[in-house]
This record gives C-alpha cells, sequence and structure tokens, in this order.
C-alpha cells in the first residue's frame, strides 16, 4: 500500500517536529551549521505539510485521518486505542496561523539566538512546542488534547527560561508551568468526567452522547475556564505579561500563539462537543462577559506600562477579547434567526481576526525584540530616535501597530469591520466599546511609536538589525500587507470554510 | 437595510487609490506655495515658549511616561486599583482561576 501523503499530512505535521526535534541535538554533535539547517528543514517541511493539508481541504474537502485504524469506523468505548485527527477547514485556519508565526520566529532565532549556548535545546524546545500545538488543534480526542496541551506547556516553559537574566525569564518560566499544571490537572479532570459518564473520548462521539447533565456542566467549565486560562483571558491572563515580557525576543510570539491555539481549541469543543446539549444563547453570553472584559482591562494595563514588551503583552490580552466576543455573539445567535442575519459574519469576523492577530502579534513582539536587541532596554522611558538608524524595523513595527490598532487599509482593519457590523446588531453597546478600546489600542501604538522611534537620534542604538532578523519580520509584514490588500479573498477562501467546518451554515 | 450594511464590500484597494489621490492633491497644494521661500536654521527645532532649545537631545524628546499622562492621571481612581490587583504573585493567579471556575460553574449551572 502505497503512503497516500496528501491524506497522512495531518499526521505528518506533527511527526515532522517531533522527529526533527531530536535530529538537532544529533546534528550539533556533528556541526552548528547541520543543526541549523536541520531545524530550518524541520520546520520548513512541517510548513508545506500545512500547506498540503490546507490546500486539499480548500480546493476538495475535510477528512479524518485516524491514528490506529486503516477506516475510520465507528467511534463506540472500544475504539479507545484510536487517536482521531481532523483535518477540515478549521484546522487549515488554525494551522496556517501558527506556521506563519513559527516560520518567522524560527527565522528571527538564528541571528537572535547567535552566541548562545545549548542552542540544540533550544530548537528541541522549538520544535516540540510546535508539534505540541498543531497536535492540540488537530486532535479530536479528549485525552490526546490532555497529552498535547502538556507537550506545549513544558517545551514552552523551557522556551521562556531559555535566556536567564537576572532569574527574571526562570521566575517568569515558573509561574508559566505552575499554571499550566494546574491547568492542565483540571482539564485532565474533566476529560475524566466525560470519561467516566460516557466512556468514550472521541469529539464527535461525546457530542452525541452529552445531555447537559450535571457532569457535563462540570465538565463544560472546567474545559472553558482552563482553555481561556491558558488563551490568557482575562481574569486569568496574568501570567501572560509576565512571560511574554521575560521570554526570549525570537520566541515570545510563538509563546503567544500557543494562547492563540488554545482558543482555536477551545471554540472548537464548544462547537463540536457542546453545541447541542447547552443553551448557546447563555453561553453565548458568558463569552461576550470574557471578552469585554479582556478587551478593557488588557487596553487599560497597557495604558500605565513603560516597559514595550510588557505593554504589547496587554495589548495582545485585549486582541483576545475581541475573538471571544465575535464568536460569543455567532455563538449566541446559532438558535435563533440572527445567525443568517449577523451571527455568521460575527464568527467570519472573529476566525479571521484569530488569523490576523497571530500574524501582526508576532510582528509586533519581533520588532520589540529587535528594539532590545539594537538598545539593551525595553524601557520607553529611555528609548527615542531610533528610526534614525532601525528604519526597516520603524516600517515593520508601523505595519504591525497600525494593523492591531485597526487603522483602514490595514488587516485589522478588515477583520475589526466585520466585528464591529455584527455585534452592533446584537447591540450596539458592545461596537461602541469594541470602537473606544480601538481607539486606545490606537493611541498606546502612537505612544510606543513616538517614544521609541521618533525624536532626535540619542545614540542607543547599535544600528539596524541583522538581515534574517529583518527577513523574518518581512516575512510576516508580506502576510499582512497581503491579508490587508484581499481580505474578501482571505475571507471567502480561508476563513468561511473554517465556519462552515463546525457545521453552522447560515 | 441589514442586507445593505452587512453585504457592501469594503476594498483596500479603493481605499489605497483615494489615498494616493488625496496626496496628489495635497503635492498640487503644496506646489502652489511660495518658491522663493528658504529653510532657515531653526526650521524643525522645538518651540519651548520662545526659549532656546536646550543642547541635550535626550531633553528635547519628551517621551515615556510623560506620554498621555494627563489622561492616565484623570483615570488613576480606576487604573490604580487595576494596576494594585496585578500583583506578580503566582499564589493570586491561581486564586483567579479558582474563583473565575466556580463563578462560570454557577453561571452554567443556573443559566445554560
Amino acid at each position: 500500500m502505497s503512503l497516500d501523503l496528501v491524506n497522512a499530512s495531518p499526521a505528518f505535521i506533527l511527526g515532522i517536529p517531533l522527529l526533527f526535534a531530536f535530529l538537532t541535538p544529533l546534528a550539533d554533535r556533528i556541526s552548528k551549521e547541520l543543526r541549523d539547517a536541520v531545524f530550518m528543514i524541520g520546520l520548513l517541511l512541517t510548513v508545506l505539510f500545512v500547506a498540503v493539508m490546507s490546500y486539499e481541504v480548500f480546493t476538495a474537502e475535510g477528512w479524518a485521518y485516524v491514528f490506529g485504524a486503516e477506516e475510520t469506523g465507528e467511534i463506540t468505548r472500544f475504539s479507545f486505542f484510536r487517536i482521531m485527527f481532523v483535518a477540515d477547514g478549521f484546522a487549515a485556519l488554525a494551522t496556517i496561523t501558527v506556521a506563519i508565526t513559527a516560520l518567522g520566529a524560527g527565522i528571527y532565532s538564528f541571528a537572535f539566538m547567535e552566541g548562545q549556548t545549548g542552542m540544540e535545546k533550544f530548537y528541541t524546545l522549538f520544535l516540540l512546542t510546535l508539534a505540541g500545538v498543531n497536535g492540540m488543534i488537530l486532535t479530536a480526542d479528549l485525552f490526546n488534547l490532555f497529552v498535547w496541551f502538556e507537550v506545549t506547556s513544558i517545551a514552552s516553559c523551557g522556551l521562556v527560561a531559555f535566556i536567564n537574566y537576572k532569574g527574571k525569564s526562570v521566575e517568569a518560566a515558573l509561574k508559566y508551568m505552575f499554571i499550566s499544571v494546574i491547568g492542565g490537572l483540571f482539564l485532565l479532570l474533566s476529560i475524566g468526567l466525560l470519561y467516566g459518564e460516557y466512556g468514550i473520548l472521541n469529539y464527535f462521539a461525546i457530542a452525541e452522547s452529552v445531555n447537559g447533565g450535571v457532569v457535563d456542566r462540570v465538565a463544560l467549565s472546567i474545559i472553558l475556564v482552563v482553555l481561556g486560562m491558558k488563551a490568557s483571558s482575562v481574569p486569568m491572563h496574568m501570567w501572560a505579561p509576565d512571560v511574554y515580557t521575560e521570554s526570549p525576543g525570537a520566541v515570545t510570539p510563538f509563546i503567544a500563539i500557543t494562547s492563540l491555539g488554545s482558543l482555536f481549541v477551545l471554540f472548537r469543543i464548544l462547537f463540536v462537543v457542546f453545541r447541542y446539549s447547552v443553551s448557546t444563547a447563555a453561553l453565548g453570553g458568558l463569552l461576550i462577559i470574557l471578552g469585554l472584559l479582556s478587551m478593557f482591562v488588557g487596553v487599560s494595563m497597557a495604558l500605565k506600562q513603560s516597559d514595550v514588551k510588557r505593554l504589547i503583552a496587554y495589548l495582545s490580552v485585549s486582541q483576545i477579547g475581541y475573538m471571544l466576543l465575535a464568536v460569543g455573539v455567532g455563538f449566541s445567535t446559532l438558535e435563533n434567526g440572527d445567525y443568517a442575519t449577523f451571527g455568521a459574519l460575527a464568527l467570519e469576523g472573529g476566525f479571521f481576526h484569530m488569523i490576523n492577530d497571530g500574524v501582526y502579534k508576532a510582528l509586533l513582539f519581533l520588532s520589540a525584540a529587535a528594539i532590545v536587541y539594537s538598545t539593551g532596554t525595553r524601557n520607553l522611558n529611555k528609548l527615542g530616535g531610533l528610526a534614525h538608524r532601525m528604519p526597516y524595523t520603524t516600517m515593520f513595527f508601523l505595519i504591525g501597530g497600525l494593523s492591531i490598532a485597526g487603522i483602514p487599509p490595514l488587516s485589522g482593519f478588515s477583520s475589526k469591520l466585520l466585528i464591529y457590523k455584527s455585534i452592533y446588531l446584537y447591540h450596539p453597546i458592545l461596537a461602541i466599546i469594541a470602537l473606544v478600546v480601538s481607539i486606545i489600542t490606537f493611541a498606546l501604538i502612537g505612544k510606543v511609536f513616538y517614544n521609541a522611534f521618533l525624536g532626535p537620534d540619542l545614540g542607543l542604538s547599535k544600528g539596524e538589525v541583522p538581515t534574517t532578523m529583518l527577513l523574518a519580520m518581512g516575512i510576516l509584514t508580506a502576510v499582512v500587507v497581503v491579508f490587508s490588500l484581499f481580505p474578501n479573498y482571505v475571507v471567502a477562501e480561508i476563513v468561511v470554510p473554517a465556519v462552515e467546518a463546525l457545521g453552522v451554515t447560515a | 437595510m441589514i442586507d445593505i450594511i452587512l453585504k457592501d464590500m469594503w476594498s483596500p484597494i479603493a481605499f489605497i487609490l483615494v489615498l494616493v489621490l488625496t496626496a496628489l492633491v495635497a503635492y498640487m497644494f503644496y506646489s502652489l506655495g511660495n518658491p522663493a521661500y528658504k529653510r532657515t536654521k531653526h526650521k524643525g527645532e522645538p518651540f519651548i515658549s520662545g526659549n532656546a532649545p536646550p543642547k541635550d537631545v535626550r531633553l528635547i524628546h519628551v517621551g515615556g511616561d510623560n506620554v498621555f499622562w494627563g489622561f492616565t492621571h484623570a483615570l488613576r481612581k480606576y487604573l490604580d486599583p487595576l494596576v494594585k490587583g496585578h500583583t506578580g504573585i503566582l499564589n493570586d493567579y491561581v486564586y483567579w482561576m479558582v474563583i473565575t471556575m466556580a463563578l462560570v460553574l454557577i453561571y452554567v449551572y443556573i443559566l445554560i
């Protein structure tokens, strides 16, 4: 039997980074150049298989790849050893987001991490995190989700603590590990509850069994809070600014993408597993509350920051709020006629914002890392005039910043416009709050840009960052520009299939 | 009406074309200016109530926490408790997660 590469692409998306994660230390024993090459090949192959899977999903249809069985077959309590991976529009949207960010962060790492010791371990942790996030996204098995959740947490904790400076990054990693472990144990508890009740772990099989009983409600609450915490939703967000600020600049966007990955998983579970057994209006209302809290608290805390990375970290929390708000509005309309009117648009806006946010947030974090690399400080009170010596970084930051602020014609505006339009019809006050948060975000981006890049040259910068770092930021900028120029195409070809993959049609 | 609001197309290309057109019109007005104007040595220097600008460039750049100071100061009754709530203590992070879980459980049990 010949191996069908397209059909097996979900397995390759996991298998390749796992394999290369353990090849890099071996290659390091031969030469550093070979180690770097092995890492890059592993990363590029993963991106290639994401492209292959996504192309097949968008041009043909999605499919389930099942480990432990030749055919998908019926999922019963006796088929627990089968682990199903889902290759559909939603998985494609999520893995594309992760792949773009990973590519940017991976290329950026070469120059940024130069001179550090133990780089073979860094690449191993990087590729394990990549495999972990993709595993969380692709799996349709609750226990397998827990496994990938743990793989992601452990590997990303190692990345956070990789460059130790006065113990700060170790402290951040410890906080991240502790909160992740507690979250992971709660997740395991909820999985145990569902498995004890129904004897199955597959999302689709559980969806047919759940009836909204007490056990289901407890499991739903725990899953929502744990994945919400991992997605840095307020009020469980406090670990995120610590971790984003203290992690090595090259991997900060990659750590942030694990949060976005958790949000993808949360939405998949809500839509696939619990949609028919709960009141979608009430559950959507809960997502809206979390979204509003995240938007407002995130942007408010950003106002008080004078550390450039910490400020962007709080803006990142705020952006998570937009996604929760939009998807909450879409989810709450599933049971009534409003879904066709504006619910579908809210979901499209929310999902479009997720891919946009993944890319422009990565660009902003890498630009901030470039500032630290060139000046040695993150303190906005000390920075100024960097545009004189870092013109490319200035341009990259400006494009990322205007996009996160939702300024036309950039991609952030396109997704926010869809969100504004749809949530206005749900309730105008939500649209007003979203607009106010956007305005404050714009003001904060203006503050960072003015502080760091404008004004007289203070002589802080050593000059523009190395070419590979510029290349990484350039790739992300190019993606932002493409998404900005062709939003209708991106929505029609990537976002709408993601909405339809969750089983909702207008 | 709702259909018109939702289905109208946002075209970034058209937006950029209008932006370029506006820039051309602005340039046209700019080129109508006095060609005899000469740059002076003071052009580009900050105006500080008529006082001479300081020699040290670090004193010219007003940045950091001074930007939006008035705004954040006016909102201090809202912002200060919010900042105080972010203690940086790991125990508090776990408290918040457990408290949120309890609240979500109550919400889900009653409303969903």
